[in-house]
């Protein structure tokens, strides 16, 4: 690292905080808050993946933070009322929502395979995607400053769907506390789900993503599911059995997982399977001896490990769920992600396949 | 060497107040062959978009001064020769267009000055270069033809427009950018935030987050609540334009 001993340097505090490890350090002599520009933009512009090699997740500003209060604003007094309140409390930050340890644990495997491989450009790409009007912007930034994120980019859509903009950034992932956006991201393809605040938060860990997925109508299709639900459990068993050699269709999440390992695999090649900052959990409530196998089959066809598989046979997730601490947890039905969130596991909803319309009819 | 003509039709509105909008004919208008009046070009749905808004203005206020008020123009001898072309096509198609300047490659500038010409609009780079750094205020004619026109009309702020990193801040010709912002500031604090006939949006391509923030600052002092805002951080640009769908982007035209 190159520097001026004559000058006295000041960086923003995001950049004394973070694990990134630039090459090159500028040497300019220039005066005072012009030099700390130019120094974060040379780092920005040095660390930023192309969105096609990224793993592109896309957050929604309800998600990433609390909002409720101003939740409340909009529907109570309107929208203009809504928008010079957060004008107000500009320089207020918001608290961390659903989505805030996710995304801190994503930047923490950025920071591990910056080092072990610093000029790939397969890194996780934060993306904020937001259907707030650009008013709430500096809010935003403000409070990404805050929380010492590294969230570089955004879309502010101001009211228009944020899907157009969700596949010109290739996501592979997005989180929204609208169930209706979710569901049109998934019809376009593109992995998401909904998120919602628990009540009380179970501590994470701030070193290692641990990522939980359930099986049916998440990673693997809802064909199985569809004949438990109109057939029955035996049915369902029956029906396992007898396909146990052919292979699930895909779900929606299975390309996220895909792309979990995808990176998992730059942490073995270097030697470091048992301090891999990915974990990845299957939750299901297949059984192990029957039904499951199916699943697992399934899995090591599509060449995807999965590093813990627990199948409960139809027992509550909410206990086994606690123990992992995912940042995490995607499934399908309301009724185990309701039950994850009372016991603190911050869950998120994939509005897919059969569970929806199931769920309705019990409304 | 031909002094420009100006002509103007019967839809002449109040110059007080107007935002005066000079479009180069060869954008808006295509000759086709053999036809006696020239074809729809690439900026019709930009003059369709600045119709709609000043019906949307009117019907909020009848006596509604503060309007766009467009002219078309010529920028080359050929056109300028076609005159009586240009001018019978605009009542062929019923463009709502007050004045014709019917300059050449040397005077059209002088001729934007003259009939003080708020905002300057074309597809060519050279013709926005040659206007900007003699202070009139120029954008880029966007021609997504790909898609079916919006029906709203879309304005973007490049970041590269309003923040320059040698003197902080650097629009053509400052004094003219601060009156043309404020008043179309000022339009679009006429409609609410939803359902708005225009919407403003500001895109940075390079830099972080705060030079995006900068720039919803910027535009914010000069009176301009930008609705969306998108920052690249270096992303390609041409997929997120083509969802955004602009009709004019202002940016920095040299290099």
């Amino acid at each position: 690292m190159l520097v001026d001993i004559g000058q006295q340097l000041a960086f923003p505090a995001e950049i004394t905080t973070t694990t990134l490890r630039p090459d090159l350090v500028l040497c300019i002599s220039w005066i005072g808050n012009k030099i700390h520009t130019s120094y974060f933009l040379l780092l920005v512009f040095l660390l930023q993946p192309k969105p096609e090699n990224a793993v592109t997740v896309a957050v929604s500003s309800r998600v990433l933070f609390r909002t409720d209060r101003e939740q409340k604003v909009y529907e109570q007094k309107g929208i203009e009322e809504y928008l010079s309140y957060q004008i107000q409390h500009e320089n207020k930050p918001f608290a961390p929502g659903p989505a805030f340890s996710f995304v801190k644990a994503l930047e923490a495997v950025n920071g591990r395979l910056r080092a072990l491989y610093p000029q790939s450009e397969e890194l996780f790409d934060l993306v904020l995607v937001t259907y707030n009007h650009a008013h709430v912007g500096v809010r935003l930034i403000n409070t990404i400053n805050h929380h010492n994120l590294f969230i570089e980019r955004f879309c502010m859509t101001g009211g228009s769907s944020p899907i157009g903009y969700l596949k010109a950034w290739h996501t592979n992932l997005y989180l929204s506390a609208d169930a209706d956006k979710v569901r049109e991201a998934l019809a376009e393809g593109i992995a998401a789900a909904t998120m919602f605040m628990p009540e009380k938060l179970t501590e994470v860990s701030e070193t290692q993503l641990r990522v939980a997925f359930d099986g049916d109508a998440v990673l693997f299709s809802d064909e199985s599911e569809r004949i438990f639900k109109t057939h029955g459990l035996d049915k369902f068993f029956e029906h396992e059995k007898e396909n146990e050699d052919t292979l699930l269709d895909h779900g929606p999440l299975k390309g996220f997982l895909e792309a979990l390992g995808k990176l998992q695999k730059k942490f073995y090649a270097k030697g470091q399977r048992l301090d891999c900052p990915i974990r990845t959990f299957l939750v299901t409530a297949r059984s192990a001896a029957s039904s499951g196998i199916r699943a697992l089959k399934t899995l090591r066809a599509w060449g995807l490990e999965i590093d813990e598989a627990l199948f409960l046979a139809g027992a509550p997730k909410g206990p086994m769920l606690e123990k992992i601490r995912p940042h995490i947890y995607f499934d399908d039905q309301m009724f185990h992600i309701e039950g994850a969130a009372q016991m603190g596991t911050i869950a998120a909803h994939v509005p897919y396949g059969i569970a929806q319309t199931h769920q309705n009819k019990q409304k | 060497m031909t002094a420009s003509i100006c002509a103007a039709s019967d839809t002449r509105k109040n110059a007080e107040h107007t935002v005066v909008v000079a479009i180069t004919s060869h954008s808006v208008f295509e000759s086709r062959d053999g036809d006696d009046v020239f074809g729809a070009g690439l900026a019709f749905p930009l003059l369709q978009a600045l119709q709609r808004v000043n019906e949307q203005l009117l019907e909020g206020n009848p006596d509604e001064s503060l309007l766009f008020d467009v002219v078309l123009v010529t920028t080359d001898r050929k056109q300028q020769q076609q005159r009586s072309l240009i001018m019978s096509s605009t009542t062929h198609h019923g463009l709502d267009v007050s004045r014709f300047c019917f300059s050449c490659e040397e005077d059209f500038v002088e001729s934007l000055q003259t009939n003080a010409v708020d905002l300057f609009l074309s597809t060519d780079r050279k013709e926005l270069l040659q206007a900007s750094e003699q202070g009139v205020v120029s954008a880029l004619l966007e021609t997504h033809s790909a898609s079916p026109p919006l029906e709203q009309l879309r304005i973007l702020f490049c970041g590269d427009f309003l923040i320059q990193p040698d003197a902080g801040l650097k629009l053509a010709g400052a004094q003219s950018a601060k009156g043309f912002l404020s008043r179309l500031g000022e339009v679009r604090r006429r409609f609410s935030v939803q359902d708005s006939p225009l919407s403003i949006t500001v895109l940075t391509s390079r830099g972080g987050r705060e030079s995006c923030g900068s720039a919803i600052c910027v535009l914010r002092s000069f009176g301009i609540n930008a609705d969306e805002a998108y920052c690249l951080a270096g992303a390609p640009r041409a997929p997120i334009l083509n969802v955004l769908q602009p009709h004019f982007i202002f940016m920095s035209f040299d290099g």
